[in-house]
């Protein structure tokens, strides 16, 4: 007979198998979550019970309710024509310096990413207005490629924010404030990314052309143009934050206002609603069927105690706490080479944050939370970005078909090493993503 | 077989269709009540004069048990989007492993795992369906406005019998199929 925390031990090949043999993700942690149950508890009484009780209530949580909200927000989003007036409004501004038609690229993502919360919707969207923009002005497809799909990844990052939402219930913080701190640091991504460019053309100045200047008239007519995405994303963020509604409100009113704005623009009709509930229901049924597949892996962990045993495991080993925080970046950077960032946060977190929270930072548990929430967001992220199979990546190379991947997989590594930096930054100094929420 | 499939798909996408005006009815809904309470706080803080007690005597305020209306709502649309998710390919999946493997090779580990997604689906809607019992012979309400809960599990059981369909389908054409372009 063996033990419960044997049980749960051996949960971890098993369920790395099923899932590096191609079951979906959602799938291979039910089934160890069922068969770790079965064995933990010597029948099916208990597993039986639970499959009753349990899809129901995870599918009707009032709190995972924002997800299928904010994912038809998205969806919306991308009709309302906001796309074209946010790079529009970023091109006028910055289009004429070096490298300034990439950088208002980045501007228009994270733009887009405050009324979208997902990174792949995000890249698609920019890519269609900025793709054709750029290569016309005489940027090379390998860096205007590898800038959409960094940009992309702004999307999840400045809130509204999926995965946000999911951690927020893994760890029991609270939405609004987990909102708040993302903005700066998704702020200084999109900066970092501004810089990478910069630099980027200085060392490939055969790479960019330039954009004519445009006139401050023109420049200011231009800004006015996204209205709407200011409105939205104060009201949404700003409403949430300040406590005039809940997150599920929050996103109910997001839902509603750029459904409204898509439909003034004229784009949205019965056909391309009919394609946004479509693609909704998709999106919101490969996640939910994560969570519930979590669901049932992280009870079963729970009942075998392993969380806790790894958490007071890796305190007793004495290491600087600094040390075992790095080790689990790297580890969440490698992982997220092979695997999507969602699956990733629902797999790890319930472990990884046990023992992230037994380690002191000089951090209040809350802040705690909240600044490695941040963090890991942005690691996971890298994955979206980092060959072999960043998702983003893809997406944007399938839209241009005359460059190569292996352009793309050139021009992103900037990125990346951006990415990485800020990481870096963000993790010397807590304060930066702390100090809206102090 | 192209009719079947036919067939199939448009099922599918009724259900997600029909989830997804489910889940703007409940986006309707929370803005209604948010503004109604919004406006209700205004006009018992006296902003709106006698207008505003006018609004109140005559109901004005945030829709009673708001909450329970998304969660059966939301709930429903879920159960409702899964057969398109199954159906389209959408499940997140590693592949970087088995990419190297035979074509041959792919397509078994692809019909063993929509066979084992059939059994997990097939499990849910039975499980489902011992809830509805349960609900419907004990009677239960929600605490606010006393909607009986098992409608809710009959409309979730609804979507995830048609769930159990489209994943006996997407079984059988993985296992014996032709390669279909879905």
């Amino acid at each position: 007979m063996v033990s419960d925390l044997t049980l749960g031990y051996l949960s971890f090949p098993v369920l790395l198998l099923l899932i590096f043999s191609r079951a979906p993700i959602g799938l291979a942690m039910l089934i160890c979550g069922i068969g770790g149950l079965y064995f933990a508890t010597d029948g099916t009484t208990v597993f039986m019970a639970r499959l009753k009780s349990e899809v129901y209530s995870t599918f009707s949580n009032y709190n995972l309710s924002i997800i299928p909200m904010f994912l038809l927000m998205g969806q919306f989003a991308t009709l309302s024509g906001m796309s074209q007036a946010l790079f529009r409004a970023a091109q006028s501004w910055l289009g004429h310096r070096k490298g300034g038609m990439a950088m208002a690229a980045v501007g228009a993502c994270a733009g887009f990413g405050a009324i979208c919360g997902s990174s792949l919707a995000t890249a698609a969207t920019m890519s269609r207005v900025a793709l054709p923009e750029l290569r016309k002005f005489g940027y090379s497809g390998g860096f205007s490629t590898a800038t959409l799909a960094a940009g992309g990844t702004l999307g999840i990052l400045i809130p509204p924010s999926v995965i946000l939402v999911i951690y927020a219930m893994l760890t029991d913080q609270n939405i609004a404030k987990l909102f708040a701190a993302a903005v700066l640091p998704g702020v200084l991504a999109a900066i970092g990314y501004m810089v990478t460019i910069a630099i980027y053309v200085r060392m490939h100045p055969d790479e960019a052309g330039t954009h004519p200047c445009m006139p401050y008239r023109a420049r200011f007519k231009a800004v006015i143009a996204v209205w709407p995405v200011i409105g939205i994303f104060g009201l949404v963020v700003g409403g949430i934050y300040n406590g005039w509604f809940t997150p599920t409100e929050g996103a109910a009113v997001g839902a509603a206002g750029t459904g409204i704005v898509a439909l003034m623009s004229g784009s949205l009709n019965w056909g391309t609603f009919r394609d946004s509930l479509v693609q909704t229901a998709t999106s919101t049924g490969l996640i939910f069927f994560i969570v519930l597949g979590a669901a049932f892996y992280n009870g079963f962990l729970a009942l075998t105690h392993v969380p806790q045993e790894l958490s007071m495991w890796v305190t007793g080993q004495g290491f600087s706490p600094w040390v075992i925080m790095i080790v689990i970046l790297m580890f969440y950077l490698i992982l997220g080479c092979v695997m999507d960032s969602l699956s990733m946060i629902l797999l790890t977190v319930p472990i990884i944050w046990p023992v992230i929270s037994g380690l002191d930072f000089g951090l209040t548990t809350e802040e705690l939370a909240i600044w490695f929430g941040i963090i890991v967001l942005i690691v996971v992220e890298v994955g979206l970005i980092t060959p072999p199979v960043g998702m983003n990546l893809f997406i944007i190379n399938s839209m241009d078909k005359q460059t190569p991947i292996t352009a793309t997989y050139r021009a992103v590594m900037f990125f990346v090493a951006s990415d990485i930096v800020r990481v870096a930054i963000l993790l010397a100094f807590p304060v930066i993503t702390l100090v809206a929420i102090r | 077989m192209t009719l079947l499939h036919f067939f199939i798909r448009m099922l599918a996408r009724l259900m997600a269709i029909l989830g997804g005006l489910t889940l703007c009815a409940v986006i309707a809904a929370v803005c209604i009540s948010v503004a109604g309470r919004e406006v209700a706080d205004a006009a018992h803080a006296g902003y709106l004069g006698s207008a505003g007690r006018w609004l109140l005597d005559h109901g004005l305020g945030p829709i009673l048990g708001d909450f329970e209306l998304v969660e059966a709502g939301v709930a429903f649309a879920i159960f409702a989007f899964l057969p398109m998710t199954q159906l389209s390919g959408g499940h997140a999946q590693v592949d970087i492993f088995t990419t190297r493997l035979s074509p041959a090779t792919q397509r078994r580990i692809d019909a063993f795992w929509s066979i084992a997604m059939l059994c997990a689906t097939l499990l849910i809607t039975w499980r489902l369906f011992e809830a509805l019992q349960d609900k419907y012979r004990y009677g239960d309400t929600t605490y606010l406005i006393q909607l009986p809960v098992w409608w809710s599990y009959a409309a979730c059981f609804g979507a995830s019998v048609v769930a159990s369909i489209v994943g006996f389908y997407c079984a059988i054409m993985k296992t014996w199929g032709q390669e279909q372009s879905w």
